[in-house]
């Protein structure tokens, strides 16, 4: 890629360390995302090496003009929502690497998966790439706002984890009411998403 | 033995379409189906909001065409309120319409549907990402990597931000633009016209020819079209009256708060989503020979029903465009052709804005007073004419909403495309993946929006194409 003048660049581009939460908060508890970001700009001061955006449910456009930037963040946090068959409220971690990788249906960027894009930022272009999740509850099928109580009560918990143990660089696992489980289990992301499925 | 191909993402929450093609006993395509997911309770959602929150919440509906709902929504309150932006109101929000356009439209041509020309349909798909695309033509990727982030930046400046825009407002436009802002847009906005040109070129020659018989073949359906227009007839994306052109291009012009007198809504038992339909073209019928009602929204239909473009270099363009395939077009891939006409028109208007004197002043709004009445706001979103429409009482709150979104007016075409396509690829029980993605290209053309209704990480869709027998057992399933 040519040399490219920085200051074109959109902001996420630029800073070392972008965080986005993903999700739909007109749809319940899949705006877990999106409340956590809010969460954190109200009650933290966030260093200016870090770009924290709610993306809602524009998250692939971004990732799409990341893959495609001459300058990128060399870490990127992503806070989402998941349902995989665990607690409602569980919050971990998942690796885009482990992620089995299929045929992706991309009728419109509208159905470009996010995980497609996520591992090529971090298998092609070299970006660490974590991904924060929380079990949901049931979806909403219509238009319908606002967290479950388990789903709320994990908000704090993650903001916590991603301003003291993330950013920080301390290695330390997130937590939440079920601690002690969650650091005994050995999470396997893949396993996860086929329960998911299942 | 009749036989039912499936073709299927996994996962339902986000909002895809299950493809179903059914066989008759001779391994011939008797009907294919397209079932979306539609938004749902957005209704009720709505009632007993203040209606000036609409512009707000609505570019959550969708996370690739916020701007387009943020327009919308915005024009609709403008009604409801009974005013009308002051003159850089206007000018802003269709400039910010026009950047977002271009994003959109570089986005989807070269990354999306141009995979399909560049790679062609039997590609392996594991090189259908975006670095693969990148290195399978590099010349051209440096170019549209360059001038996507400049589109992206040119809307953090005019809007504050490119995510979630709030920046229209009931009666205008909450942020002005400075003049050594406009000065750094409008040396951007030469960048985005030399893209916009280039990719016409680039298309005409290295893509379109290679293609033209799939074109000429693939999905063909025959439908009249909707679209907007100025008063003089010139294409606009933005603002305007409505027209709605029948297959044989004569056409009816209305004002935008009149489409329940043109556009009536069918409903079929195996589709949530409605078929909106031409009314006073008789009954709904989507039968490939003889179909009725039917019409096409997106970019091919803008550039059927406008008169001419007002701008110098895309008009030489719809000029060569109707000499080689006449007005109304009606091959689906030539959506593609079209929407790079847009692309050039967009960035042509970006600088013909930006040139405005009107584009710094000041006055970008204009006061508002909560008043029981009806407002629809329409812009042309990249997937088709999208409607606001709002009903408040007398203190400001809505009591009525209805939202029909671009891709909905083209329900029923989709369906019928992906009927012609797969009659036309599918005989004597032969298939494979290749055809089943060659059946996808017809979808892809209309750069269809399902509904971003939820958003999981774990939505990962995979397409499987599961052959079921008459008794409903699985016979075979192809996956990738």
């Amino acid at each position: 890629m040519p040399e490219t003048d920085v200051s074109v660049l959109p902001e996420f581009c630029q800073k070392p360390t972008l965080v986005l939460g993903c999700g739909n908060n007109l749809f319940g508890d899949d705006g877990f995302g999106c409340e956590v970001v809010e969460y954190i700009e109200a009650h933290y001061e966030v260093p200016e090496a870090v770009c924290l955006l709610d993306v809602g449910t524009g998250v692939r456009k971004l990732l799409f003009t990341l893959c495609l930037s001459p300058a990128r963040p060399r870490r990127l946090l992503i806070l989402d929502a998941i349902d995989v068959g665990r607690t409602p409220g569980d919050v971990f971690e998942i690796d885009p690497s482990e992620i089995p990788a299929v045929k992706m249906d991309d009728f419109s960027m509208h159905q470009i998966p996010t995980s497609n894009l996520l591992r090529e930022l971090q298998e092609t272009c070299g970006v660490e790439v974590r991904v924060l999740a929380c079990q949901t509850g049931p979806l909403p099928e219509e238009i319908c706002p606002g967290l479950s109580a388990p789903v709320k009560s994990a908000v704090p918990q993650a903001a916590e984890w991603l301003m003291r143990e993330y950013l920080a660089g301390t290695g330390r696992p997130p937590r939440t009411q079920l601690d002690a489980r969650r650091n005994e289990e050995a999470v396997n992301p893949a396993a996860c998403v086929e329960a998911g499925r299942a | 033995m009749a036989k039912t191909l499936v073709i299927q993402p996994v996962s339902r929450i986000e909002g895809h379409a299950k493809i179903t093609i059914q066989l008759n006993d001779t391994g011939n395509v008797d009907t294919a189906r397209v079932n979306v997911i539609e938004l749902r309770g957005f209704e009720k959602f709505c009632l007993g909001r203040p209606v000036e929150d609409m512009p707000r919440i609505m570019p959550r509906i969708c996370g690739v065409c916020p701007w387009s709902h943020h327009l919308a929504s915005a024009k609709a309150t403008d009604a409801v309120f009974g005013v009308t932006p002051p003159p850089a109101g206007a000018k802003l929000r269709e400039l910010c319409n026009s950047i977002a356009y271009m994003e959109e439209h570089i986005l989807h041509f070269y990354f999306l549907a141009g995979a399909d020309f560049l790679l062609g349909p039997d590609a392996d798909y594991s090189v259908r990402n975006v670095i693969g695309i990148l290195k399978a033509a590099p010349d051209v990727a440096q170019r549209v990597v360059k001038v996507r982030h400049m589109a992206a930046k040119m809307l953090e400046v005019l809007a504050g931000k490119a995510i979630h825009p709030q920046a229209a407002v009931p009666g205008g436009f909450s942020k002005p633009l400075a003049p050594a802002e406009r000065d750094q847009l409008r040396k951007m906005a030469d960048e985005t016209l030399d893209l916009a040109k280039f990719s016409i070129a680039f298309a005409k020659e290295n893509v379109f020819p290679k293609y033209l018989e799939t074109v000429k073949s693939l999905g063909v359906i025959t439908t009249g079209f909707l679209g907007t227009v100025k008063e003089n007839g010139a294409l606009n994306l933005y603002d305007g009256k409505a027209r709605l052109m029948a297959p044989d291009g004569t056409f009816e012009d209305f004002p935008y708060d009149r489409y329940t007198d043109y556009i009536s809504e069918h409903l079929e038992s195996w589709s949530y989503l409605k078929f909106p339909y031409a009314k006073k073209w008789g009954s709904f019928s989507m039968d490939l020979v003889k179909p009725s009602g039917i019409y096409r929204a997106n970019t091919l239909a803008r550039i059927n029903v406008c008169d001419f473009i007002d701008t110098p270099l895309a008009q030489a363009e719809l000029e060569e465009f109707r000499q080689k395939f006449g007005r109304p077009a009606q091959l689906t891939l030539l959506y593609h052709w079209a929407r790079l006409i847009e692309l050039l028109y967009n960035a042509e208007n970006a600088i013909r804005l930006l040139d405005d004197p009107d584009i710094t002043s000041t006055e970008t709004r204009v006061k508002v007073t909560p008043r029981a009445a009806r407002g629809v706001g329409v812009t042309e979103a990249p997937r088709g004419t999208l409607i606001h429409d709002y009903t408040t009482d007398a203190d400001g709150m809505l009591t009525n909403a209805n939202l029909i979104v671009g891709t909905t007016h083209n329900n029923a075409p989709i369906n019928m495309s992906v009927t012609q396509a797969a009659k036309s690829l599918i005989h004597d029980g032969k298939y494979d993946q290749g055809v089943l993605n060659t059946v996808e290209m017809s979808i892809r053309a209309y750069d269809p929006c399902f509904s971003c209704a939820t958003h999981r990480l774990d939505g990962k869709i995979s397409v499987k194409v599961d052959i079921v027998d008459a008794e409903g057992n699985v016979v075979e399933t192809l996956a990738n």
